[in-house]
């Protein structure tokens, strides 16, 4: 990651009110300033209502900022005059349960939602359809399915080729791994993966399981509140285990260990963010 | 000026809105607000007098102040429909020929005409909207949906000896006005949900035909969501041995107390004042004294 490069995404000092003027107003946003980079993986984590889904619905032009500013490829949202719609194609958003999203009776027509809207031709519309479902492990004939009939997983992951067929830079994920099972969240994280490794992409992803963002991301922000409490490389971050904990967050399960190791007297390092390094750790503890 | 969303669909929804501000009128029994309202309806209904109805609206406007809601929130559900009431308004004064017997000839033209009778019903029925539409604020900004229903069943009772389901109907409305934000809500997921895949909500306002071809992706998944809801909502009833109203005791008992029985009556009185007015022909008599004086 080169810093002198311009982010893909930059928000600045972005506050944002719901319902603002009645009495039932709530602040979700305070001065929030986030970078995003091309060719990484940034994690938001934060506990429920800390804002996460508003900060993510402001990254492709869903909501514009009220105060602040929100910057794509160094065009400003609120002076964007043109159609919003080319942003959002770039910016890919993945809602948090995806799959109750689907509305096509027929699952290739639903993956074809997105790229029908961006007036491509028809046999482009197919190509890129093949290409998503492929993508996301379906297979092409998956498209003739009844939606309906579509197990979880590869509901949510119809979902995604949705998004991906309109082959954004920028993919945005809301909690993408909530109530899958474990085979179907290591499934996801690989498609997540396997898709930013082909160069020039970038993704946003906020999660409430942290074994998620360690797998994926390289730098976190934690918001707590509506602001940012935290942010920095992912190691730096899940190094603050007691600030984390007080705030509803905690560490990757392996972490976790030992700290709670480290807490009871037990020396050990607490540089610990994967099994490996908490295995290494315990493992000194057998030979001292 | 921030630039508001063309998603946040809750905004647009001022009216019906419970706002919990605690104030005198929030503490009143929810029978007596339920029933002042209908009467409110009648007499804006029955009386044809602007007088009267001047009366109603102050009377209306010093129980919104009472409520400690912003005055504006209630005007935003009537600044809604204004163009509406002006053409119905506008209707009303061209084309009700009954309004033209007797009545002083203002502008005549072919088939037009307007009288001074026909334009005092064009104001008569704007500002009885008003006043219902901003009784109906009044109302909703000050009951929560559970005292409605409580106030619902209470005064239905009566008839459950005619077998009439009070407890179903009370529970039912319920039901519905508690659904309504949550399908808002989940309006509100979709259509953000599609527009991120390029579905276009924003622009073509004015083009109709095309506005609605846009809405429907969203019934779909919106009726299976509805669905989904009612199913979770039947089996958590269910296993909480909901067996419909029979037998079945309140956590909250419904009395009266003495500043209920104050705004019952403050409110007859005011009410049959305006009743009053309207009988009386009170607006030719200060039309009258008016005239004499000049």
């Amino acid at each position: 990651m080169i810093l002198s490069e311009m982010p893909v995404i930059e928000v600045k000092n972005l506050s944002h009110t719901y319902l603002p003027g009645t009495p039932l107003e709530v602040v979700s946003l305070k001065n929030v300033n986030l970078q995003l980079f091309k060719n990484e993986t940034v994690g938001i984590i934060g506990p429920a209502g800390s804002g996460k889904s508003t900060l993510l619905h402001h990254l492709n032009g869903l909501l514009r900022p009220m105060h602040g500013d929100v910057q794509i490829k160094g065009i400003s949202v609120s002076g964007w005059s043109g159609d919003i719609r080319v942003m959002r194609q770039k910016i890919g958003l993945v809602f948090q349960n995806p799959e109750n999203q689907l509305f096509k009776q027929y699952a290739g027509d639903d993956v074809a939602f997105g790229p029908r809207n961006m007036n491509l031709s028809q046999k482009e519309v197919r190509k890129r359809v093949r290409n998503a479902m492929k993508m996301v492990g379906l297979p092409f004939s998956y498209k003739d399915r009844l939606t309906a009939g579509l197990s979880l997983g590869e509901k949510r992951r119809l979902a995604l080729a949705g998004v991906l067929a309109m082959e954004p830079q920028v993919l945005v994920l809301d909690e993408p791994t909530a109530s899958l099972d474990p085979e179907g969240r290591r499934e996801l994280l690989g498609i997540l993966s396997g898709w930013r490794s082909e160069g020039e992409k970038a993704i946003v992803i906020a999660s409430h399981n942290m074994e998620d963002i360690v797998d994926l991301s390289s730098r976190v922000y934690v918001l707590v509140s509506g602001k940012i409490l935290l942010h920095g490389a992912t190691r730096e971050v899940f190094s603050h285990y007691d600030l984390l904990v007080q705030n509803s967050l905690s560490v990757p399960a392996a972490a976790e260990v030992v700290f709670k190791l480290a807490r009871r007297g037990y020396s050990v390092s607490t540089d610990v963010l994967n099994i490996e390094e908490a295995a290494r750790e315990i493992k000194g503890l057998f030979h001292a | 000026m921030p630039e508001k969303s063309e998603f946040e669909l809750f905004v647009k929804l001022s009216i019906g809105q419970y706002m919990p501000t605690g104030s005198v009128i929030h503490r009143l029994d929810p029978r007596v607000k339920l029933l002042l309202g209908i009467l409110l309806i009648g007499a804006c209904i029955s009386s044809s007098s602007l007088i009267a109805l001047m009366v109603l609206f102050l009377a209306v406007i010093l129980g919104l102040l009472l409520t400690r809601v912003r005055l504006r929130l209630a005007f935003t559900a009537l600044r809604h429909m204004i163009i509406f009431l002006l053409v119905l308004a506008l209707i009303q004064v061209f084309a009700v020929p009954q309004l033209r017997e007797g009545a002083v000839v203002i502008w005549h033209r072919s088939i037009f005409k307007v009288t001074d009778r026909s334009i005092i019903s064009g104001i008569l029925l704007v500002l009885r909207f008003a006043v219902i539409v901003l009784g109906l604020s009044l109302f909703s900004f000050s009951t929560s949906t559970t005292e409605l229903m409580h106030g619902i069943e209470h005064l239905l009772r009566p008839f459950q000896k005619i077998r009439f389901p009070a407890h179903e109907l009370a529970l039912t409305v319920n039901i519905s006005i508690r659904f309504l934000p949550i399908l808002i809500g989940e309006a509100e997921w979709l259509m953000k949900a599609q527009a991120s895949r390029g579905a276009d909500f924003g622009r073509g306002k004015r083009n109709f035909i095309r506005r609605i071809r846009k809405t429907l992706p969203l019934f779909v998944p919106l009726f299976i969501i509805s669905l989904k809801h009612a199913q979770n909502l039947i089996e958590a009833m269910e296993s909480r041995c909901y067996m419909g109203g029979e037998g079945r005791t309140h956590l909250i008992r419904l009395h009266a107390e003495l500043r209920d029985y104050f705004a019952f009556f403050l409110s007859i009185a005011v009410v049959s004042a305006a009743l009053f007015l309207s009988f009386a022909h009170i607006d030719k008599a200060v039309w009258r004294w008016i005239s004499a004086q000049f």
